[in-house]
């Protein structure tokens, strides 16, 4: 049993060596990340409130210069880190004497204060809390959830040193115990249920796992299979986690950390569909909404464990599993070509280019057609054991 | 008197029109009234000269019999005026084109309310003639009154088949206090709206009225905030302006302008009104005047709410190829005058959707300004009440000393009140200059624009 859990991750504990030696390697080049201190984050507030001040005495209109987070013109790959805001952003200029832009202006003045007396007491809230504070004024929680990420990369201070939290959506399971900040024990043992991943992840500590791997699972659908299957007794010991779709920030954050702890191959299971293949990318490169905070969102040794084009074939999933490519997914998938961490990983091209040829994709679903445990029985084990990664 | 002037305007007019489709509206126009002792009492003597280029060509002996029996049947000859009245005209426009004299028996009309009428009519001509400069002289009982209507900004607006319009856009509203010096429109920006076709009313046909009638609507919106693009406005007149298709203006009240206000409609004044303004006031400020009713809540506009008016030019167009010679056009003139209320009754609802839709058109304008300053209002308010909370919050000193240093104030509560006034106002009279405007360049000549009035 021991000799057949061991051939089960020779594979797996090749990589961790693998991955252990590049991180060495890396240390001495990883920039310091030393929290910013609240004194400074509310001095960091008060020098944009004075700008303001200064600005209506002088009888000009106050402007807000937010750095441009949309912009693929304003990020740089680095394959240590992923995808990174350059230094000397392009901005957007936000006017407070235009009409179409002093709503906006407005927004981001409440939320300056309201995180500035957050900081100052210690207190925190909710993305949702501020938004229920002043629907009419903010219109929409996204608006809110914008202007906070907004304000963060201003600042240039990560949203939780804000003292604003997100409910995070995003569930893990697996070997894995853990402190919350308050005290709280958490234990993601439970075979049947899983544990949502924590909204203040910065708080975790005393993490303890003795997990081979973590594996990130795109869909909750899929997460909730493995569940059921008992994936995680079945491939003890590992952990797995899903943001449920395209992550939210504690989900990364908590991969990230993950990583940091333990230092184990991080696996991705996702659909093999452009969409997949992109949620798989922020997970390991980043965004470029949120490139001002690469440095603890990326997990750039992420490893592409499937559903690959090329299992389609390998496999002979049958045809009726399989969909046809639609024009806006040929059109990401040629995006996701073009995108400048892709050169560093020529077989996630090759996969790629193969399902511009076939022209199809599937989902993780459809190995199901095969058989009906054949993702937790025979594909996943195998594709651990034999190191079927990209 | 007031007709044989019109008509002599009008001959000027339509003669350059039939010449030259491109002629050039511009040169001088003299209007001498003195009165004369006689035995059976005082009678009025008029000259009108004309000089400069929109009377080039004109030939004064051909015109002799059609002036002296078709448009001046009750005239009389009358002395020639004093020449040098004549050489400081001729000074300015150079040699005469035209010197017509006659003589009113009954001076008893010339009166002060008549000049008034006389002055009230000319501004009205040279609002639509810009290129004119009048001068007017009155030498009554030993007294002389001169006024001149000169023009300070002019605007062109094209008309197709016609020659183009020289508009007076001047605007004469004073800029509020906290304008910085060349940074305020000092004239309008006509817009020219759809031609309309008129049809021809069966009575007007019976009197020899053919041919194809239109009217061409063009506004002119005082004064102009483009510049200000969040100030508020509140439109408080509309005036009413008729031309002749020579450019003479149309004088007398219009019923049907007077009862416009009815069937307007206009949804975008939803609870405003329109009412048209005494007889009195009619005649003296030329046109049909509309007063626009204000909403309760705007009776308490704010004090970077700008007051406007419309001014609404409707020049009539006439053309059939079956009438040239200037005596008939001249006809044809007096019956459209003549038969107006006619024509425009005739085509009521196309007439009263046009100037709807030209309504519609200044009244959305000042709608989404209204509805930007709404907004600019509110956010304002969040601005101010979120700095003011961190600066009262803070325990920086150096960062709060710093705040009441730069608007010069000595605590919080002289903060906020020092900051809501002064973002208020940097917001509101956001200026963003425009090539268009008529701004900078006035500055440089700062010319009265109102009718020079001297007494002697």
């Amino acid at each position: 049993m021991a000799s057949q859990a061991a051939e089960q991750f020779s594979e797996v504990d090749k990589l961790r060596v693998q991955l252990l030696n590049n991180v060495e390697d890396m240390t001495d080049c990883q920039p310091d990340d030393e929290p910013v201190s609240s004194r400074e984050i509310l001095i960091r507030i008060e020098n944009i409130i004075l700008g303001i001040v200064t600005s209506v005495s002088k009888g000009e209109a106050p402007v807000l210069a937010l750095p441009n987070r949309s912009s693929w013109a304003n990020v740089s790959f680095d394959s240590a880190i992923g995808l990174q805001m350059s230094s000397g952003p392009s901005v957007s200029i936000i006017r407070s004497d235009c009409p179409s832009s002093v709503t906006k202006f407005a927004q981001i003045l409440k939320i300056l204060s309201v995180i500035y007396r957050l900081v100052q007491r210690n207190s925190y809230a909710t993305k949702r809390d501020i938004y229920y504070n002043n629907t009419q004024l903010f219109g929409s929680q996204t608006a809110v959830d914008s202007i906070v990420d907004d304000i963060s990369c201003m600042l240039k201070v990560p949203r939780r040193s804000l003292h604003v939290l997100a409910t995070s959506k995003g569930l893990i399971a697996g070997d894995l115990r853990y402190m919350e900040e308050d005290g709280t024990r958490i234990d993601c043992h439970s075979s049947s249920a899983a544990v949502a991943v924590s909204s203040n992840i910065a708080g975790i500590r005393n993490i303890v796992s003795s997990a081979k791997f973590v594996m990130i699972v795109e869909k909750d659908a899929t997460f909730q299979r493995l569940l059921d299957d008992d994936f995680c007794t079945k491939l003890c010991p590992c952990i797995i986690i899903t943001g449920k779709g395209v992550p939210d920030v504690n989900s990364r954050l908590m991969v990230r950390k993950l990583w940091d702890t333990l230092h184990i191959p991080i696996f991705a299971l996702v659909d093999a569909d452009p969409h997949g293949i992109e949620i798989m990318c922020i997970y390991k490169y980043g965004s470029v909404a949120m490139s001002f905070e690469a440095h603890s969102l990326t997990v750039p040794s992420v490893m592409w464990l499937g559903l690959l084009p090329s299992d389609l074939q390998r496999l002979w999933v049958p045809e009726d599993a399989l969909i046809p490519l639609t024009k806006r997914d040929e059109s990401k998938l040629s995006s996701l070509l073009k995108r400048p961490y892709l050169s560093s990983q020529p077989d996630w091209q090759k996969e790629m280019e193969l399902m511009q040829q076939t022209r199809v994709k599937a989902e993780i679903q459809s190995l199901a057609a095969i058989a009906p445990d054949f993702l937790t029985s025979i594909y996943l084990p195998n594709k651990l054991r034999y190191g079927g990664w990209v | 008197m007031l007709r044989e002037i019109r008509q002599v305007l009008r001959l000027v007019l339509l003669l350059g029109k039939q010449r030259q489709r491109r002629c050039e509206r511009a040169g001088g126009l003299l209007v001498l009234l003195w009165t004369e002792a006689r035995a059976s009492g005082q009678s009025l003597n008029c000259t009108v000269a004309a000089a400069g280029p929109w009377c080039t060509g004109i030939k004064m002996k051909a015109l002799q019999p059609d002036l002296k029996e078709n448009m001046f049947p009750c005239t009389w000859p009358c002395p020639e005026p004093d020449p040098e009245e004549l050489c400081a005209f001729t000074d300015l426009y150079g040699s005469l084109r035209l010197l017509l004299s006659f003589q009113m028996k009954d001076a008893q009309l010339f009166n002060p309310e008549w000049t008034d009428h006389m002055e009230s009519f000319l501004h009205t001509f040279s609002l639509a003639n810009a290129g004119i400069k009048i001068h007017l002289k009155f030498i009554f009982n030993q007294k002389t009154l001169q006024q001149e209507f000169r023009v300070k900004i002019k605007s062109k607006v094209a008309q197709a088949g016609d020659p183009s319009l020289s508009l007076d856009v001047t605007c004469n509203t004073q800029p509020p206090e906290c304008v910085k010096k060349g940074c305020w429109c000092q004239g309008g920006h006509p817009v020219p709206g759809g031609r309309l076709p008129l049809s021809i009313p069966p009575q007007a046909m019976d009197q020899g009225l053919y041919g194809e009638l239109s009217v061409q609507p063009v506004t002119l919106l005082r004064p102009c905030v483009l510049q200000y693009p969040n100030l508020a406005t509140q439109l408080t007149h509309i005036q009413v302006l008729v031309y002749s298709p020579s450019n003479v203006p149309v004088t007398g009240p219009s019923a049907f302008l007077q009862n416009l206000p009815a069937q307007l409609g206009c949804p975008e004044l939803s609870q405003r009104g329109l009412h048209c303004s005494s007889f009195k006031d009619l005649v003296l400020s030329g046109g049909t005047v509309y007063k626009v009713e204000q909403e309760m809540l705007e009776e308490e506009s704010s004090p970077s709410t700008i007051q406007q008016s419309l001014l609404l030019f409707l020049f009539l167009q006439h053309s059939d190829p079956f009438t040239s010679h200037i005596s008939d056009v001249m006809a044809t003139e007096a019956l459209i005058e003549q038969h107006l209320e006619d024509i425009l009754s005739n085509n009521r609802q196309a007439v009263t959707t046009a100037l709807q839709t030209e309504l519609k058109n200044t009244l959305k304008a000042q709608n989404r300004r209204k509805k930007d300053q709404e907004k600019l209002r509110s956010a304002v308010d969040v601005i101010l009440s979120s700095s003011i909370s961190i600066v009262s919050c803070s325990s920086n000193m150096d960062f709060r000393q710093a705040c009441l240093n730069s608007m010069k104030v000595h605590d919080t509560h002289e903060l906020s009140a020092s900051l809501c006034e002064s973002l208020r106002r940097v917001t509101s009279w956001k200026f963003t200059p425009r090539g268009r405007c008529y701004s900078a360049q006035m500055e440089e000549h700062p010319e009265s624009d109102e009718p020079t009035r001297t007494e002697i």
